[in-house]
């Protein structure tokens, strides 16, 4: 063996582990979540042991599924709400706002980044104290000081409800990389416009707004898939309901296969969301240019 | 960041409307923590806001000899803690692989990395459910043919892959390894070769040279991979509510979640402290992290 080849056959071996590890746990389930999903598979009775094949019979029940729709639903509003509408144009604001001399920026950036990193079950649990019905909730109060009348938040705008929560969350995710965006744009240009007349908004929507495009849509991707697989603070807060008003996608996969104990039928509805991340994975993949 | 002054003065009013909006912003991001804070230090808290009447340090102190919270504490310490030494370990060597390499493999690999990191928990839990109860099975088997009956149980809690550590701790490392090892090379693919050649003349073998050279080198790296590693599994709900069920492995999401639903008798004050503990780590890692926080989204670290 040449000392090539047998630098090639060590960095192999320094591989495996991750390939084994990740293979196991993440490839494999992701392809096996395709033959369960053609398969009557179930947690209890005869099913559990011995799944029968049964085709594509849980595809055909799952697009006649009122509850499959409503989750797609659910999940595309929930997206747009939150992800791409209310994390970005805050996170923008701030991002574009922070970059003044201002007295207080470092203080007001940790105040905007602590959401972030609160763990799950934590903001769902605050956000019921604060969402609570009754004129004694936190919300309501605040807002009975403006003379505006108690809600049940929870109960009758349940929905927006998760998309105000999922904005408090990622405000900072999106502030981050805007910042990162807005700092490559060479100050000279703007000074430049500056110079010729232009007004700070129109150097912001001629200038700024188009050289950070690129850095847009990349956070619009990523925050789009990790915004599909959020379980958690929605099941901590409402568990999907009242009803099924908040049972997004990754709810809805729990519900069928570990509520309602349908592996099968589960498994069908996870692979339709794993074609559709992976359907915005590969545009992913295309716009980052992987440098080797 | 970018500190260039504007050559036209700023008026001052648009100062006041910059500090409107973020003060906006911030009010929101911090007014839910709030009640928790107080309610933490409150002996009648509600789950309504109010004034701690009287101030109380026994929510937090009730953690650590009631309801088994420091057993929580542990469960959470053990779990993300094992799952994040694998992580390093594993995208340490991995990363310094795939940085090095020049094989035909490696562009497929990266690709298939960022593919692996879309995948939505979700959606695997359930044939990852599937397929770890039929290997916890033979791992049953195993462990019989070597221990007592009465040893079973407790061996099971340790090395079982449904209800047990192992399983979740795998489970969160391979969750976690696809970013760590993403960061990992591009952290190595800053180390010039240079260092490690000088080595190699001096005659050191590959694992000499991994753990005298290139491992103080790729700490920071390793740093930011850990901690953001820590920081995901620390704040997962799902593959807790998932993989574990008996009350011994309890970690901390769960515990907080389910004495949160015994609607009868809810102790907010307990909560709420034991809330503020448990996030308390993964504010302090994010904080740590915060600067290569960009660098998750479009490459690895840079040096």
């Amino acid at each position: 063996m040449t000392y090539h080849q047998r630098t090639a056959r060590q960095l192999q071996l320094l591989l495996l582990p991750c390939v084994l590890l990740v293979g196991a746990l993440v490839v494999y389930p992701a392809l096996y979540s395709i033959y369960l999903s053609l398969t009557n598979a179930s947690l209890v009775g005869v099913a559990a042991t011995h799944p029968r094949f049964v085709g594509t019979r849980n595809y055909v029940r799952l697009f006649a599924d009122g509850g499959f729709w409503n989750s797609l639903a659910v999940t595309f509003w929930f997206v747009l709400g939150s992800a791409v509408i209310g994390q970005f144009v805050l996170g923008l604001a701030a991002a574009v706002l922070l970059r003044r001399p201002l007295r207080f920026k470092h203080l007001i950036n940790s105040i905007i980044l602590l959401p972030n990193a609160v763990p799950e079950v934590v903001a769902g649990f605050i956000w019921i104290s604060m969402l609570a019905g009754g004129d004694h909730a936190t919300l309501n109060r605040l807002l009975g000081a403006l003379g505006i009348p108690p809600v049940r938040w929870l109960q009758d705008f349940p929905l927006a409800m998760i998309i105000v929560v999922n904005t408090w969350r990622g405000i900072a995710s999106a502030m981050i990389l805007m910042t990162a965006g807005l700092s490559a744009v060479p100050g000279e240009i703007r000074e430049a416009a500056r110079i010729d007349g232009a007004s700070p908004r129109q150097v912001f929507r001629f200038i700024t707004l188009p050289l950070i495009m690129p850095t847009i849509f990349l956070y619009m991707l990523v925050s789009t898939v990790t915004t599909i697989s959020i379980f958690g603070f929605i099941y901590a807060l409402t568990r999907g309901g009242p009803g099924n008003a908040t049972e997004i996608i990754g709810i809805y996969i729990y519900n069928q296969s570990f509520t309602a104990f349908q592996l099968g039928y589960g498994s069908a509805v996870a692979v339709v969301t794993l074609i559709l991340s992976l359907a915005i994975g590969l545009v992913y993949v295309r716009a980052l240019k992987v440098e080797v | 960041m970018n500190e260039t002054e504007p050559v036209v003065p700023r008026p001052r009013g648009r100062d006041a409307v910059a500090y409107a909006i973020l003060s906006l912003i911030s009010i929101y991001c911090a007014i839910p923590f709030v009640w928790l804070v107080l309610a933490s230090f409150d002996a009648n808290a509600a789950l309504f806001l109010r004034w701690p009447s009287p101030w109380t340090l026994n929510n937090y102190i009730g953690i650590f000899v009631r309801e088994g919270g420091a057993r929580w504490f542990f469960n959470s310490f053990v779990v993300v803690g094992a799952a994040t030494i694998i992580v390093l370990v594993f995208s340490g060597f991995g990363g310094y692989a795939l940085s090095r390499t020049n094989a035909w493999w490696k562009r497929p690999f990266l690709y298939t990395i960022i593919l692996v990191r879309v995948v939505p928990p979700p959606a695997l839990v359930v044939p990852l459910y599937s397929i770890l109860l039929t290997a916890n099975n033979a791992v049953a088997s195993f462990v019989r043919s070597l221990l007592a009956p009465e040893l079973m149980r407790p061996a099971m809690l340790v090395v079982g892959l449904i209800d047990g550590y192992l399983g979740l701790i795998l489970v969160f490392a391979a969750m976690q390894l696809p970013l760590a090892l993403w960061i990992m090379k591009t952290y190595f693919d800053t180390i010039p070769y240079d260092y490690e050649e000088a080595a190699l003349v001096d005659g050191a073998s590959l694992f000499q040279r991994l753990r005298l050279v290139l491992a103080p080198l790729a700490l920071p790296g390793l740093g930011a991979a850990g901690i953001f590693a820590f920081i995901s599994a620390w704040g997962d709900f799902l593959m807790p509510l998932i993989f574990l069920s008996s009350s011994e492995l309890q970690m901390l999401p769960l515990g907080l979640f389910r004495a949160f639903l015994r609607v009868q008798q809810i102790d907010y004050g307990f909560l709420s402290a034991l809330a503020i503990l448990y996030m308390l780590p993964a504010v302090i890692a994010f904080g740590f992290a915060r600067r290569y926080f960009v660098q998750t989204f479009s490459g690895g670290v840079k040096a």
